[in-house]
């Protein structure tokens, strides 16, 4: 399940944009973000979260920047990622389904609930 | 750690990597850094975690990538390429799975050939093709002696005045030492214990070109009294104490000092050898030429052959005589004497190269029926594909296409297979080499390791090439009529290359059957020879007893009478008896004798050999005593100079003549001894051997004050023979506390082992060639099935019209004896030419035996006719209403 092959999007595509939402990161803190803002129930390894930057990237949602305000870092040239236009888009329009789908499982386990 | 996880991100394409390098790195260190402040445990998680996480996405970006920004032109093209053989890949494994049949069939008979034959070559591999631990090897001899036309035997060792001769004046060779070994008691503090040993010359160890891993080697300075330790000694007697030079221990009689440790692969002249102890031989040391029985070991300059070595060391042993002496038989001896060079290779390896080479080859030829098995099946599968082929070929799949989409089946099947013959291996393996006679160097080596490994790939790689190339390439030129026709109609004239691969099965299996039958004959011969003693309910053992008390041939006489006493007086004890060396286990010593009245003198006289007996001893053994009687106590406490001969003794002393009461002198001896007592010759080393003569000694021998027999082999004849030994320990604990008991047998364990080498070759060759005979017929069967299947149609047609059952079942059979006809001609003709490599082998029965050809051969034909049958007898049931139906 990918963006690239037009079958979605997967949870942690969605978590990594989710992450973007709020302002341009650097790869591991979208990490570190993703990991709280799941729970802890995705915590992406480096192969799976650069792969998935990548796919994110291609798909156009996404855009490395290097932002003039970013704290200096010593010995590092971080690399920060920003939505872009259509990254937002597609958020919304996911957490819209996400949204939509969530409402019609708590409607069919609660008709379910109240038959039993 | 973190170096193995950076170097995992290698796996990553190019241009993954020179965009997102740097911040996976930068990720992985950060990652690791933190699980390691939360422990060792955490850290090692991570680092397994990542590290599987980097394999698999490095993977999946280089089958699917996301990042395509740097991608080439030829990068896209091997992917497409690599992502269609996936598909191709994918697709065949689903298609596998949907006739599990097939698949379990293909898979299991290729991995149980693959299997044995990488089984195989890993034992080939460790003992026959690793070079052997010592520098340049190709420039080391064994040297013995021939004396053709004289009375020694077709091959014996050399004496010590030959290494003296050839070390000071050969000019060929660089070095060279004498080799021996024995088994004698080592004690070390209060630990006492029979071990293997040898006492080669120094020398032994520059010939060899090996250094030892600590200490130094024996030289000249150390007289006889410096000891080399195996590894193996060094670890299980000073658990690898690295202070243990300098320290004494007792070996064979007399303190020596440790002054080196070898490494663990040194095992020198046998697996067993537990130390090297030091001497230096000295011309002026030798007293007596001609105590043959030394094996040397040589190093030749370079570019020396056997032959000119042979040559030149046959010259200047002519000379020997001159200059150290010797009788008038020496002298005759060395007058024929001719030196025999052989390669160290074939001397240490040469016996077994054999078997295993054969057992190689038998496992290859497995292999080649079950890859004709198996590419026979795929050949039926493509034919049902035709169709669907055709298809594909008509709407413009390439012809490599196609091919490539019938192999990746095979590929699969093989990918499988392999996996299956490594555990395969893995799990029959051990018990193979369990099962495997002693005797064969560096065999406890062998496992599974990397060379085996590339060499089962390389065969899986190799049997799908050879079971998915023909129907491939049959299927790649598909027959585009088909494309308009029913499905079912006939199929003609392309059945031949499965005949031919028939033809190839059945040839193979029966070389197989015929080898595995010769060896089935040899064993059946061996195991029916008699060797003049029964083996069953008899336990044997030996103990070394030393004390102050026993120093004189008396003492000793006087402690195994007491011994064999009390070990009579145990329950379910027959009889006792004891000999100083017992048969399949130690040879006997030689000597030349004269009888009395001759003319001749003693040393030259006939060789004969000659051990020690007391108690029941033949009665024990069930030697049949031919004349006269054994000997009684008073032989053995007084010198009474009385003797036992064996029947090829007496005939060789006294030919024709009653050998009772008649006297005879051991060469060296000046006393006669009176003949008492005739007995069955025994077999005392192998049972291919004739028999030799013998001459029995009791425990005092008149004239010979030196003659103590230390250790003897105690015999004891019970129905208890497997479960008596704690009892027997216990005994000889109480009589003997610090002799060590060893050698301890049953002597049907001595006779099986004296087998092993036959029975272990006969087994795995009978397995072989079973194995052979159940592919071969099952692939005869398949493809049968097939025809009959095939041809339901036209057989109905034939039978519509008024063929009889019989007729149709004789017309299926025909066609399947045609194929193994031709077959077992072929095979014989093998075979004719393969059993060769056998004889070696074989015992009571020639390598062309007729009956062994002919019963092979017919059975081979019963099994392919029952194979046919089935078929046919199917073909004969065919309702011609129902077959006729389909059209």
């Amino acid at each position: 399940m990918n963006l690239l092959d037009g079958s979605g999007m997967s949870l942690l595509e969605y978590h990594v944009l989710l992450a973007l939402a709020s302002g341009p990161l650097h790869g591991y803190a979208i990490k570190d973000v993703v990991a709280a803002e799941s729970s802890g129930t995705l915590t992406p390894r480096a192969g799976s979260l650069y792969r998935v930057i990548g796919r994110l990237m291609t798909a156009g949602l996404l855009v490395d920047t290097e932002p003039a305000d970013a704290p200096a870092h010593p010995g590092l040239a971080r690399k920060y990622y920003t939505l872009t236009a259509r990254g937002r888009s597609m958020l919304a329009d996911e957490a819209r389904r996400l949204k939509q789908a969530a409402m019609m499982a708590e409607k069919r386990l609660g008709v379910a609930r109240s038959r039993s | 750690m973190k170096r193995l996880l950076k170097s995992l991100t290698r796996l990553f394409p190019r241009g993954f990597r020179d965009r997102f390098g740097e911040e996976l790195l930068d990720q992985i260190e950060q990652d690791y850094d933190d699980a390691r402040m939360r422990g060792l445990g955490a850290a090692a998680w991570t680092t397994l975690a990542t590290a599987a996480d980097l394999a698999r996405s490095a993977a999946a970006e280089r089958l699917r990538p996301t990042w395509s920004s740097h991608r080439t032109e030829w990068e896209s093209g091997m992917r497409s390429t690599l992502n269609d053989w996936m598909t191709d890949l994918r697709y065949a494994g689903r298609s596998l799975r949907r006739s599990p049949g097939f698949a379990v069939i293909t898979i299991g008979t290729l991995a149980l050939a693959i299997g044995a034959t990488a089984g195989m070559f890993s034992v080939v591999d460790t003992v026959l093709l690793n070079p052997l631990p010592y520098g340049s090897v190709d420039r080391l001899v064994a040297i013995r002696a021939s004396a053709p036309g004289s009375d020694m035997p077709a091959e014996f060792g050399v004496s010590d005045e030959f290494f003296i001769q050839y070390k000071e004046q050969s000019k060929l060779l660089e070095d060279l030492s004498t080799t021996n070994s024995f088994t004698s008691t080592a004690r070390l503090d209060d630990r006492v214990e029979r071990i293997r040993m040898s006492w080669p010359t120094n020398s032994l160890f520059s010939t060899l070109g090996v250094k030892p891993i600590l200490g130094r080697l024996p030289v000249a300075a150390d007289e006889e009294n410096a000891v080399v330790l195996s590894h193996r000694m060094w670890m299980s007697w000073f658990n690898g104490d690295r202070n243990v030079l300098g320290r004494t221990l007792q070996a064979s009689g007399s303190t020596r000092t440790i002054v080196g440790v070898m490494g663990p692969e040194f095992r020198f002249p046998n697996e067993e050898t537990m130390l090297w102890l030091s001497s230096e031989l000295r011309a002026d040391r030798i007293t007596s030429p001609g105590q043959f029985g030394t094996t040397l070991i040589g190093r030749v300059k370079p570019g020396v052959s056997t032959q000119a070595l042979a040559s030149e060391l046959t010259a200047l042993s002519k000379a020997l005589p001159r200059r150290f002496g010797g009788n008038a038989t020496y002298a005759q001896t060395i007058e024929k004497h001719r030196a025999v060079v052989r390669t160290f290779r074939d001397e240490t390896l040469g016996a077994v190269s054999r078997p295993l080479w054969v057992l190689l080859g038998a496992a290859g030829v497995v292999l080649l029926i079950a890859c004709a098995n198996v590419a026979n099946l795929f050949l039926v599968r493509a034919e049902g594909r035709q169709r669907d082929l055709a298809v594909r070929r008509a709407i413009g799949a390439g012809r490599r296409n196609l091919i490539w989409s019938q192999m990746s089946e095979s590929v699969v099947v093989a990918c499988a297979a392999a996996i299956g013959a490594v555990a395969l291996a893995g799990v029959s393996l051990p018990a193979f080499l369990r099962a495997a006679p002693t005797g064969i160097p560096r065999l406890g080596d062998v496992k599974l390791n990397a060379a085996t490994a590339v060499f089962t790939v390389l065969l899986a790689l190799v049997c799908a090439l050879a079971c998915g190339l023909i129907p491939a390439l049959r299927a790649s030129s598909p027959d585009l009529s088909r494309l308009g026709d029913g499905s079912r109609s006939v199929t003609r004239g392309r059945g031949w290359t499965r005949d031919v691969l028939v033809v190839g099965q059945t040839a193979l299996a029966l070389v197989l059957l015929i080898g595995s039958g010769l060896l089935v004959r040899s064993f059946w011969a061996l195991k029916h020879v008699d060797p003049g003693y029964t083996t069953e309910n008899i336990f044997s053992f030996q103990i070394a007893p030393e004390g102050p008390s026993l120093r004189t041939p008396e003492a000793f006489a006087r402690f195994d009478l007491d011994f064999m006493r009390r070990l009579r007086a145990l329950p379910g004890v027959e009889s006792v008896g004891l000999v100083d060396n017992l048969p399949l286990n130690e040879g006997t010593s030689g000597s030349r004798f004269r009888a009395e009245g001759s003319g001749t003198s003693a040393d030259a006289g006939p060789r004969v050999n000659f051990t020690f007996s007391a108690g029941d001893y033949f009665k024990a053994m069930g030697i049949k005593v031919l004349r006269g009687r054994t000997f009684d106590e008073s032989d053995h406490t007084t010198t009474l100079g009385s003797v036992i001969v064996s029947k090829a003794a007496a005939n060789l002393l006294w030919p024709g003549q009653d050998a009772i009461g008649k006297r005879v002198q051991m060469n060296g001896s000046d006393v006669w001894q009176t003949v008492v007592g005739v007995v069955n010759d025994v077999l005392q080393d192998d049972f291919r051997d004739a028999p030799q003569p013998l001459v029995y000694y009791p425990l005092v021998v008149a004239g010979r004050p030196n003659w103590a027999v230390s250790s003897p082999a105690y015999v004891v004849k019970t129905r208890r023979a497997d479960v008596i030994a704690p009892e027997v320990r216990a005994l000889a604990k109480a009589v003997a506390p610090t002799a060590p008991m060893y050698r301890v047998y049953t002597m049907e364990g001595l006779a099986k082992h004296s087998l092993a080498r036959l029975s272990f070759t006969m087994l795995t060759l009978g397995i072989a060639s079973s194995l052979a005979l159940i592919l071969g017929a099952v692939g005869l069967y398949g493809v049968l099935s097939y025809i009959v299947a095939q041809r339901t149609r036209e057989i109905g047609v034939r039978m519509a019209l008024g063929a009889e059952a019989t007729r149709v079942r004789r017309m299926i059979v025909a066609q399947g004896a045609r194929v193994i006809a031709i077959g077992v001609v072929i095979g014989i003709a093998v075979a004719f030419v393969s059993t060769r490599a056998l004889s070696s082998l074989l015992f009571g029965v020639k390598a062309l035996d007729a009956t062994t050809f002919v019963g092979m051969s017919s059975s081979m034909i019963l099994v392919g006719l029952l194979a046919s049958y089935l078929p046919a007898r199917r073909a004969s049931r065919v309702d011609p209403i129902e077959s006729l139906r389909g059209d």
